[in-house]
């Protein structure tokens, strides 16, 4: 990122090129943007600005073969303070620190705990009330770096009516379980939503089932997500999953 | 390889969000929020997402085209211009410089619409200059100049993120104006109370504290309404005004006869819940009213228009922070055209063209004699054109077989034309009738600025070229310009133009390019170190006191009879855009509304036998059109709703062309239609 006409741009540059004044406290999704520039960039070795998450979306999308880990230079960044706290963030320090200083992770997300501690009715009544405020603008898909089907199933009408908007609640409920074995809580959903609704929160209820019910937490480059086996059981991992 | 992100601003509505393009070996391959907008805070609509879908679509006009037997063929810029050249001057010398209209483009950058009304005017020597605004919010210029001295948003589109109250008319904005809708529903969320009047339901009014839905065309009536409750519960802010408007006795006397019961009977909106969205309105310290087309597209728009500034006025709820009366413009220029002098009774900066000091102004700075003769209004150049007295028309941008009332009315008129020169991205419905036809730059293609809704001026920055000959629209006015004789249309750049521009036009004074490079300014900018403006009518209204307008309700011109028992509104959906030259070449835009459809209630449906999904045929006195049925609660019974996106089965078939009288914008919103199975 640099400092472009009065405003922070993302910016891809070539060796040896001037970067400009680099700009580091603006959280753009890089990793989106090095998806959407991948094919371009036909040979040679890319380098990106990595936080933590950033690290972890580039582990779920290397194992699913869609970059090649031996081109990527990750150029580890740890996230401020505000940062960590704007992301509720649990493990905010990347593998190699080369810029910034690493800071504590939050244990807690305020949200998180004041809907578990709710009824089922009323955590259903907040987030009806929540979806309400969606304008099906595709910014949560379109800005996530782990959302990457060629055909996304929140375009098809079979699960989601093209009549007008709210969309209702089939839409994020299928795109939260689409995601469930990849969101890797960089929280840009939640930052590019024009309603504001807590979409990382959201996330983070159900990465906690995940943990719970099948012991899979996303962003390792090892870990078989429990939704990529069959239901033979080939590629299962040792925890059975009964679940999935 | 190269990849960049090229900050731009969006070409949809009039929000003024800025993103990246990005661009990849010259191929538009996507858009990025920028995060540190002011404007639009790094999110945007899925319109704006998909801002990069059409620009290289195959279906771009490549090269100039000229009709030969019927025929539109491909032909050289030099035989185009020397065609259109040739004719003007033609048609000038037969008929005189009135017989030739310019419609200039609320999609164009101000610095094109500043040389197409100088085209006009300093070129080929008419006011006949005018563009869309005449169809969406003529009676707010009209309007607000009476009321308070100027036609624009009085505070910004930031503001409505602190208001206490926000009074939402005639305006699907989370639709029409996703950005500013989702600003409305952060203060929703902060615990500001919303109130929406519409006959429809929209998402935010399903949101709303207070959803109120009157009939079509009685807004002067609740408003008329909610002012009287007003002053009858002594919360008319009476400091202000004493010391800030005038003519509040003969308000008082107009509303007198607007009781809650008589409002009722007229509008349909009950008594008590009026009482108490007037209440929330006046007692919340920050009361901001935004509205739309549904306030502006009537007969009596601009009354209509006066009534609103009525009901901030009385309540004080203007000249601060979070306050105001807040048109929302509809286009990405639609406010720049205005400001840009592409009006036929007024030069750049709402200057009139019938005062001598003025024309007298601009003749020394063009080097020509002006005339003083105000042109004609869009809508009558096509009433003109249909009596003969009209004969070319330079189109630029607008596709008024798609937009304007009665499209088989302007059908007829344009094919009386001599000559019909149409200049667009895409061979629209209008450029097809054409005799010829310019390849024009989109967007992204070129330099140049838009004024935003909030009178903020955003910077275009090319991305990519033109495909194949296409050229940007100031380049061709140029090189019309000059072809027609007239001196001044030398300029290099559009950074020239805006020069010039800002030295006749007060508002822009202060505003040049390598300011608004890296600063966000908002017209007034008197001059260069002045920081521009966010909140109008601060200390004093512009044009002094605030006038209070004596306005009463009227109903619209076509009842519902026994023959056209429907109410017929038209407006869009937030999927497409206007005539749906740019989104239906969307893939994914388009395929989440793919197919016109009318909105009908679904206790109308079931008396007539309709079912959600059926076709049916919807008629007016005009024109009938085949579509299908969506039963749905969201509008009220006795109304029935068409989007106007879809050529296909164009809403406008069917509309009225009844003017305003001030402003001559068409009665859209209201007209007698009848549906039956197909």
């Amino acid at each position: 990122m640099r400092e472009e006409h009065g405003n922070v741009a993302p910016a891809l540059i070539s060796k040896g090129e001037d970067p400009g004044e680099v700009r580091l406290d603006i959280p753009y999704q890089l990793i989106t943007i090095l998806e959407t520039v991948y094919s371009w960039v036909p040979e040679g070795k890319v380098a990106v600005i990595t936080r933590r998450c950033d690290e972890k979306a580039l582990a779920e999308l290397t194992k699913r073969g869609y970059v090649d880990e031996k081109r990527i230079v990750k150029i580890g960044l740890a996230c401020t303070k505000e940062q960590i706290a704007a992301c509720r963030c649990s493990d905010p320090v990347p593998s190699k620190v080369d810029i910034g200083e690493p800071n504590e992770p939050l244990a807690t997300d305020d949200l998180s705990e004041r809907l578990a501690a709710m009824s089922t009715d009323e955590r259903l009544q907040f987030w009806t009330r929540q979806f309400r405020k969606c304008n099906k603008c595709f910014a949560c898909t379109h800005n996530c770096p782990v959302c990457f089907c060629d055909d996304c199933v929140l375009e098809e009408r079979t699960f989601v009516a093209e009549k007008g908007i709210p969309p209702g609640l089939s839409f994020h409920m299928i795109r939260s379980y689409h995601l469930i074995d990849k969101c890797i809580e960089c929280g840009e959903c939640e930052r590019s939503c024009p309603g504001e609704i807590p979409l990382l929160t959201l996330r983070k209820m159900l990465a906690k089932d995940m943990k719970k019910v099948c012991g899979c937490v996303s962003g390792d480059a090892k870990t078989i997500s429990p939704l990529n086996t069959t239901l033979e059981g080939d590629l299962l991992p040792e925890e059975k999953c009964d679940e999935c | 390889m190269s990849v960049r992100h090229v900050l731009t601003t969006c070409p949809y509505c009039g929000t003024g969000c800025n993103f990246f393009l990005q661009v990849a070996d010259g191929r538009l391959v996507g858009v990025v929020p920028c995060k540190t907008d002011e404007i639009s805070l790094g999110r945007l609509c899925i319109k704006g997402f998909n801002a990069h879908s059409f620009v290289q679509h195959p279906d771009r006009l490549k090269h100039p085209m000229i009709r030969e037997r019927g025929q539109l063929n491909q032909v050289g810029w030099q035989q185009a211009l020397d065609r259109i050249v040739s004719e003007v001057g033609r048609i000038r010398d037969k008929y005189g410089p009135d017989s030739i209209a310019v419609l200039a483009s609320a999609k164009c950058t101000n610095e094109e619409n500043y040389l197409f009304q100088k085209l006009a005017r300093a070129a080929i020597g008419t006011n006949n200059v005018d563009h869309c605004a005449r169809l969406c919010h003529a009676s707010t210029v009209a309007g607000l100049l009476y009321s308070f001295g100027s036609g624009a948003m009085t505070n910004t589109t930031p503001e409505f993120d602190n208001a206490d109250c926000i009074l939402v008319t005639g305006s699907n904005t989370l639709e029409a104006h996703p950005m500013i809708g989702a600003r409305m529903l952060r203060a929703l969320d902060k615990g500001a109370k919303i109130i929406v009047v519409d006959p429809r339901e929209s998402p935010l009014s399903r949101l709303a504290h207070i959803s109120l839905h009157q009939r079509s065309g009685t807004d002067i009536a609740w408003i008329n309404g909610m002012i009287k409750v007003i002053i009858d519960e002594g919360l008319a802010d009476e400091e202000f005004v004493k010391n800030r408007t005038s003519g509040f006795e003969a308000l008082k006397d107009a509303v007198k006869e607007y009781t809650p019961e008589s409002v009722e009977a007229i509008t349909g909106i009950p008594k008590d819940k009026l009482k108490e969205a007037a209440i929330v309105y006046a007692k919340s310290s920050k009361s901001m009213a935004a509205y739309a087309m549904g306030i502006t597209q009537h007969s009596n728009g601009t009354d209509i228009v006066k009534a609103v500034a009525n009901l901030a006025m009385v309540t004080g709820h203007v000249g601060k922070e979070s306050t105001g009366v807040n048109p929302l413009r509809g286009q990405c220029n639609v406010q720049g055209a205005c400001d840009a002098g592409g009006l036929p009774g007024l030069y750049p900066g709402y200057q009139r063209v019938d005062d001598p000091k003025t024309k007298e102004k601009f003749e020394r700075v063009w080097g020509t004699s002006l005339s003083e003769k105000p042109g004609l209004t869009l809508t009558r150049a096509i009433e003109e054109a249909q009596v003969g007295k009209v004969k070319a028309l330079l189109v630029f941008g607008e596709n008024p077989m798609v937009s304007d009332p009665d499209i088989g009315h302007v059908e007829e008129a344009l094919k009386k034309l001599e000559l019909l020169v149409v200049t667009d991205i895409f061979l629209t419905e209008t450029a097809q009738m054409a005799h010829v036809v310019l390849p024009g730059a989109c967007y992204a293609e070129k330099d140049g600025t838009f004024t935003s809704t909030d009178r903020a001026i955003r910077v275009l920055r090319k991305a990519v070229d033109p495909p194949g000959e296409a050229r940007p629209d100031w380049a061709i006015a140029c090189e019309l310009g000059k072809r027609f004789g007239s001196k001044g249309f030398e300029f290099s750049s559009p950074s020239n133009v805006m020069d010039e521009m800002a030295s006749v036009t007060p508002q822009y004074a202060g505003i040049d390019y390598a300011r608004i490079d890296k600063q966000v300014l908002r017209w007034p900018c008197p001059s260069k170190d002045h920081q521009g403006t966010r909140i109008l009518h601060k200390e004093k209204f512009a044009k002094g006191l605030g006038a209070f307008a004596p306005v009463g309700h009227t109903p619209p011109k076509e009842q519902p009879s026994e023959e056209y028992p429907f109410i017929l509104t038209t407006g869009r959906n937030l999927f497409q855009f206007h005539t749906g030259t740019m989104t239906r070449r969307s893939p994914k835009l388009e395929r989440e509304a793919p197919e016109p459809y009318v909105e009908i209630n679904t206790h109308d449906a079931k008396r007539l036998g309709v079912a959600d999904g059926q076709r049916v045929s919807v008629s007016s006195r005009r024109g009938s059109i085949k579509l299908m049925a969506r039963v749905t609660d969201r509008i009220i019974q006795g109304s029935i709703f068409i989007p106007f996106h879809y050529a296909e089965a164009a809403a406008n078939r069917l509309t009225n062309a009844a003017l305003d009288p001030v402003s001559n914008i068409p009665e859209l919103k209201v007209c007698a239609a009848k549906l039956e199975p197909a």
